[in-house]
């Protein structure tokens, strides 16, 4: 864990090669590509996907999963949309995100825990509840043309220095903390790796998977507000594809798909090499359609390469178990 | 002689249609290694599980120090005193030494609230059990997942000490290591019981049960089925318990 390599990888290096050999690939093929303001689009269309996919980061480390938090974005984006609407100050419906975010993260969460339903199921099914409460809520209709203000806030920031910065960089730094510096880290890693084992060795399940899915709410909350503040409408199919992409970027980054191993410095080169693929497909002339098939490629890609390193520990794993039986057989 | 540290009354534990443990007394003592023996599946590692608090047991009473006592979680049992070292070791591989030493129980320092690693202390402490087990590890910061069968159980016997267990209990510790490794395990049981802890071996090594054992007791089909001091038993009258074939035995189950 303490090991720099752990922080910075083989895979993290990877990663940030790629993303150079996008830039120099897209900078190549479209004129529009490489220049400050396609650059900083790119960084500010991030936003939203980093800060999903760090809480994603947490549920994938600890052996979860959260299908949900696209439709989960679009409750809370709908919250902070209405408040806008009724007038109320920029900076409150602004934080009323995280809020929603984070009671939606403990019903995710309590519905997982204390419903013992594999996460993968649970947030399936919480996809569809979500998916009607948006349709209820907007009653299908948009939320369009909503109030500047929050827009204004976010993007003159502090000091001229848009509001995303600081907010996704005390955001990464408070993971980074607690996973390397509160008993959350090891907790979490351990009932990635074995539920059973951290079990047996005291550590409180249930309280570190909840916490997971409150912190993953609350970020995906956040994210609302910076989906409100960007396009200043809610839109029926929000989050549609939010949910592929934060899994795709967080697995490309060297999550473990299955929990036990997290890279925090993964995710955001995941996200960022993601973004840059997209935008750059798009201004070669491939047509957005194609987005989805990339992201979808790319998470099958890394998959698949994750089998085959699965399969290789299952073996090494039977070679121990038998070498054991060998060892009980002769005594 | 003195009170047990532990006695097992009556306890008897079901799996479904299962019996994997049927009124099975058992005394507990301090500065006594005691062996539990059997076949595959003969309920040790059940009686194991009911002591560490992972499984309650069906029927039957727990009895620490006199008084009764009930773990509902290997954290109850744990805060009693009693270490576990599982047959299935319970280390995480992906988690350093250090961190699994200490996992569940870490070192923290509260600041505004929020719980703070101490790093450098939990690291110091695991150095000096290394050391005390003289275990050949130098760096308590890899990964478990690097380390040999003995070194791991190493880690697993430093949790169990980091714990000031008065209990220790072990499942078939020796089952996956070399000759040299395994020497350094019953040496390591041996002191522990000579420190004055209670230690509870479960092993399939005769010789193991032999050369640390002071109490035997055999398990068959989820009874107890002997309990002998090592002085006043054999290696042979100890295996013919295990397989059935002492008249005794016999006798035992052509009544039931
Ligand atoms: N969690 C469980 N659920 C159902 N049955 C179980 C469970 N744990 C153990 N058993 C059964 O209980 C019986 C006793 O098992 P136990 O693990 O205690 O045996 P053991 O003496 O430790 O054997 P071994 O020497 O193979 O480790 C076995 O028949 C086993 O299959
Ligand atoms: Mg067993």
């Amino acid at each position: 864990m303490s090991n720099p390599l752990d922080w910075f990888g083989r895979r993290e290096a990877l990663l940030a090669v790629a993303c150079l050999a996008a830039v120099l690939l897209f900078s190549f093929l479209s004129p529009y590509f490489f220049n400050a303001e396609n650059l900083s689009a790119v960084l500010s269309n991030s936003v939203e996907l980093l800060l999903v996919g760090l809480g994603m980061t947490l549920l994938l480390g600890v052996g979860g999963i959260d299908v949900s938090v696209g439709v989960a974005m679009g409750l809370a984006a709908i919250a902070v949309g209405r408040l806008l609407q009724a007038g109320v100050t920029p900076a409150v419906a602004g934080l009323a995100g995280p809020v929603a975010g984070l009671l939606i993260g403990v019903g995710t969460g309590s519905v997982v825990v204390f419903g013992r339903i594999p996460a993968i199921v649970a947030t399936l099914g919480l996809y569809g509840v979500y998916r009607a409460g948006i349709y209820l809520c907007l009653g299908g209709d948009w939320l369009s043309g909503l109030p500047i203000g929050l827009t204004e806030l976010v993007g003159t920031g502090i000091a001229g220095v848009p509001l995303a910065f600081p907010i996704v960089a005390l955001t990464y730094l408070a993971l980074y903390v607690a996973l390397r510096r509160t008993p959350f880290g090891p907790h979490l890693l351990a009932i990635g790796d074995s539920e059973a084992k951290a079990r047996l060795s005291g550590v409180s399940v249930n309280r570190t998977q909840l916490l997971a899915f409150i912190i993953s709410g609350g970020l995906t909350g956040l994210a609302a507000s910076f989906y409100v503040a960007t396009y200043r409408n809610v839109e029926m199919t929000i989050g549609g594809t939010l949910a592929l992409e934060a899994i795709a970027a967080v697995v490309l980054g060297g999550t473990s798909v299955i929990g036990g191993r997290v890279s925090l410095i993964g995710t955001v080169l995941g996200v960022l090499l993601l973004r840059l693929l997209q935008n750059g497909l798009l201004l070669s002339g491939v047509p957005s359609l194609w987005q989805t098939v990339v992201t979808g490629l790319l998470l099958l890609f890394v998959l698949g390469i994750e089998a085959v390193q699965g399969r290789l520990s299952l073996t090494m794993l039977m070679r121990s178990k038998s070498g054991r039986l060998a060892s009980r057989v002769a005594q | 002689m003195t009170r047990p540290l532990i006695e097992a009354r009556d306890i008897s534990k079901r799996f479904g249609a299962l019996q994997a443990l049927a009124d099975v007394d058992l005394d507990i003592r301090e500065g006594e290694v005691l062996a539990l023996v059997g076949d595959n599946g003969a309920g040790k590692s059940t009686l194991v599980k009911i002591l560490s608090g992972a499984h309650a047991p069906s029927g039957g009473d727990l009895v620490m120090d006199g008084k009764p006592v009930e773990f509902a979680s290997p954290q109850d049992s744990a805060a009693a005193g009693i270490a576990t070292i599982f047959q299935e070791l319970a280390l995480s591989e992906n988690l350093s030494i250090a961190e699994n030493v200490f996992l569940g129980r870490e070192l923290t320092q509260r600041v505004l609230g929020i719980p703070f690693l101490r790093h450098k202390a939990m690291k110091r402490r695991v150095g000096e059990l290394l050391k005390e087990l003289d275990a050949h590890i130098s760096d308590p910061e890899v990964p478990v997942g690097s380390l040999s069968g003995g070194q791991r159980q190493a880690v697993a016997i430093s949790r169990a000490l980091n714990l000031n267990a008065r209990l220790v209990i072990m499942d078939e510790p020796t089952a996956a290591l070399a000759v040299a490794e395994t020497r350094k395990v019953l040496q390591l049981i041996r002191n522990l019981a000579d420190s004055g802890r209670a230690v509870i071996l479960v092993s399939h090594n005769m010789h193991d049960v032999f050369e640390v054992g002071d109490r035997i007791a055999v398990f068959r089909r989820g009874r107890k089925i002997a309990d002998k001091m090592r002085t006043e038993t054999t290696p042979e009258e100890i295996v013919s318990f295990i397989t059935g074939a002492h008249p005794d035995v016999r006798a035992l189950e052509m009544q039931s």
